[in-house]
C-alpha cells in the first residue's frame, strides 16, 4: 500500500489540523531533530561527565560529586552540556512554532468547525467560565507551550488543544503510538493483566487535556461510564471535539483536580497522566485527597509520572532533572522527590496498599522490535512508564 | 483573526556565557529547518516529474508520501543533521575514543622536549 502510515507517523482524524506541504515537512524536522539529539548529542552528556567532570571533581575534592546539586554545579560550565541544553530548548521551542503556524493561518475557521455541535453526540463538554486557573497553571506556561493550556486567544477557543495534540506526537517523535494514547492504553493493558477481575464502571481521567491518554480506556472497559476533567477549556473543547471524531463517548467538564463536584464513592478507577508534576506541592496533597473521596471501596487510583529520584545515579537525577529550570516544569524536581507513601496515608489510603512499579509500554509491545529511545531529562518512549497509586 | 500567543511565559533560560550564542544556535537550527522544508519540497517535485512533466503547485500541496517515501525522507534528516552539527559529533568521538590530550604534549615530542624517547 503505497499510502500506508509508518508506525511512529501520526493517524489523521477529524478534529486534527491539516497541514500545507511545507507545514508538514517543518514538523516533521523538528521530529527528526529531537530523534537526533536523543540518538547523537544526548550521550555526550554522560561521556562529559566522566571523562572531564568527576575525575576533576575527584581530585579537588578526593571523592565523586554526592547529589544532582553538586553534578549540577559542574556540569553547567561543561561546554557540550550547554550545546545539548541550547539544543533541546531550540527544538521544544522549535516543536510548538512549527504546530501553532497551521493552526494560526485557519485559526477561525478550524474554531468553527471545532466548536460544531452535533445532532446526537456520543459524550458530553460542561465549562465552567468562573473557574479560577490555579496559580501554578499560570505563573509560566508548563513545557514552553505559548499561552500553556488556559489561554484563549478567540471567541471559544480551542487552539490550545490543537497545537497540543500535534505536539505531543512530534514531542514523543511518534513513540507513544498513531493515536498519542500510549500512557492511557499501557495502565488499562497493566489493569488487564494484572487485576482481571477489576471491572471498573465509572473511569476518572484527571488533568485529560486533549483526552489522548482518557481515549483508550473506553476501548479498554467498554461497559464503563469515562470522564475527563482538565482546568483549561481551550483543550477540553478540543478533546470533546476529537472524541467524538472518533465517536468515543466521555463526559467532558472543566474542573480542577484539587476541588471536584463529583459524589463521595463515585468511581471505581481514578487516573491521571504525567498531570501531578504540573501541580504543586499542596495541589498534589489535595488531589490524592480528592481521589480517596472519590473512589468506591475497592477502587483504585493511578498516577503515570517519570521514576522518582530515589536510588538513581547522582548523575540519571541530574539528566532527568533538566526540565524543571529548562522546560517551564518548576514542580519537577520536587513531584519526583515526594514520600508517595506518606502522600496517599494523609489521604486517607491504607500504606499497606501503595504500589510503584513500571509498567510496559502498550505500543512497545505492539511493535516490539522499535528502538528505546529517552530524551533529554525527559520520557518520550523509553519503553516503560513508572506508575504509583493505591486501592481504597 | 486573533493572534496566537508566541513566546512561552517564563524566563528564557540560557546555557552560555554570552545569552547571544544561545539565541546564534536557535537561529542555526531554525534555518536548518528551513532548508529541510526546502529538501522535502524539491524531492516532491522531483519525484512528481518523473512520472509527468506536467505538474502544478497543487500537486505538490495534494502529494502525500508513502511509508517507503517518508522513511526515505527521515533517513536524509538524519544524515543532514549529522551534517549540520558535525562540530557537536567531533566533541563526542574525540571523548569516546579517550582523544583528549593537550596538544602542546605532541609539540613537545617533535620539539624533543619530550621525555618520549622516539
Amino acid at each position: 500500500m503505497s499510502n500506508a502510515l509508518l508506525p511512529t507517523a501520526q493517524a489523521e482524524h477529524q478534529a486534527l489540523p491539516k497541514t500545507t506541504h511545507d507545514e508538514f515537512a517543518r514538523q516533521e524536522f523538528v521530529r527528526s531533530y529531537k530523534q537526533y539529539l536523543v540518538k547523537n548529542v544526548h550521550g555526550g552528556n554522560q561521556l562529559a561527565y566522566e571523562q572531564r567532570i568527576r575525575p576533576k571533581f575527584h581530585k579537588e575534592n578526593k571523592r565523586d560529586p554526592k547529589d544532582r546539586f553538586e553534578v549540577r554545579d559542574e556540569m553547567i560550565n561543561d561546554p557540550h552540556y550547554q550545546m545539548f541544553s541550547a539544543l533541546l530548548r531550540t527544538s521544544q521551542e522549535m516543536m510548538w512554532s512549527s504546530c501553532q503556524i497551521p493552526v494560526q493561518r485557519e485559526l477561525d475557521s478550524l474554531n468553527k468547525k471545532l466548536n460544531k455541535k452535533r445532532a446526537k453526540p456520543y459524550g458530553s463538554l460542561r465549562l465552567d467560565e468562573n473557574l479560577t486557573m490555579p496559580r501554578y497553571h499560570t505563573s509560566v506556561d508548563i513545557h514552553c507551550q505559548p499561552g500553556g493550556y488556559h489561554t484563549e486567544f478567540s471567541q471559544q477557543d480551542a487552539s490550545a488543544g490543537m497545537v497540543y495534540d500535534r505536539a505531543v506526537h512530534i514531542y514523543a517523535m511518534g513513540q507513544m503510538g498513531p493515536y498519542n494514547n500510549d500512557i492511557g492504553a499501557s495502565i488499562a493493558l497493566w489493569l488487564q493483566d494484572t487485576r482481571s477481575e477489576f471491572k471498573p464502571l465509572k473511569i476518572l481521567d484527571l488533568g485529560c487535556s486533549v483526552g489522548h491518554s482518557t481515549v483508550p480506556y473506553v476501548d479498554a472497559f467498554p461497559d464503563a461510564e469515562v470522564h475527563g476533567i482538565d482546568v483549561a477549556a481551550p483543550m477540553l473543547r478540543y478533546a470533546h471535539a476529537r472524541a467524538e471524531g472518533m465517536r468515543k463517548k466521555i463526559y467532558f467538564s472543566q474542573q480542577n483536580a484539587e476541588t471536584l463536584d463529583f459524589e463521595d464513592e463515585s468511581f471505581d478507577l481514578i487516573v491521571s497522566h504525567i498531570l501531578l508534576h504540573e501541580t504543586s506541592d499542596k495541589a498534589i496533597r489535595n488531589i490524592a485527597k480528592e481521589c480517596h473521596r472519590l473512589l468506591k471501596k475497592g477502587g483504585i487510583m493511578v498516577h503515570a509520572e517519570t521514576p522518582q529520584y530515589k536510588g538513581m545515579k547522582p548523575f540519571d537525577a541530574f539528566m532527568l532533572d533538566w526540565d524543571t529550570r529548562n522546560n517551564n516544569e518548576p514542580f519537577w524536581a520536587r513531584s519526583h522527590e515526594i514520600d508517595l507513601v506518606k502522600l496517599s496515608k494523609q489521604a486517607g489510603f491504607d500504606p499497606q496498599k501503595e504500589f510503584e512499579t513500571m509498567i510496559p509500554s502498550a505500543f512497545q509491545i505492539a511493535e516490539a522490535k522499535r528502538s528505546h529511545t529517552f530524551q533529554g531529562g525527559d520520557f518520550g518512549g523509553g519503553g516503560s512508564w513508572f506508575i504509583y497509586g493505591n486501592e481504597k | 483573526m486573533a493572534k496566537l500567543q508566541r513566546k512561552a511565559k517564563g524566563e528564557r533560560p540560557t546555557f552560555f556565557r554570552d545569552p547571544n550564542v544561545d539565541r546564534v544556535v536557535a537561529m542555526v537550527m531554525g534555518l536548518a529547518g528551513e532548508v529541510a522544508v526546502l529538501h522535502d519540497r524539491l524531492d516532491t517535485a522531483e519525484r512528481l516529474l518523473e512520472k509527468s512533466t506536467d505538474i502544478k503547485r497543487s500537486d505538490i500541496e495534494n502529494y502525500k508520501a508513502s511509508a517507503k517515501v517518508s522513511a526515505q525522507r527521515a533517513q536524509w534528516r538524519e544524515q543532514f543533521l549529522s551534517e549540520v552539527l558535525r562540530i557537536v559529533e567531533i566533541e563526542q568521538e574525540a571523548l569516546a575514543n579517550g582523544d583528549i590530550e593537550d596538544y602542546n604534549d605532541a609539540i613537545a615530542l617533535v620539539e624533543g622536549n619530550s621525555s618520549d624517547p622516539d
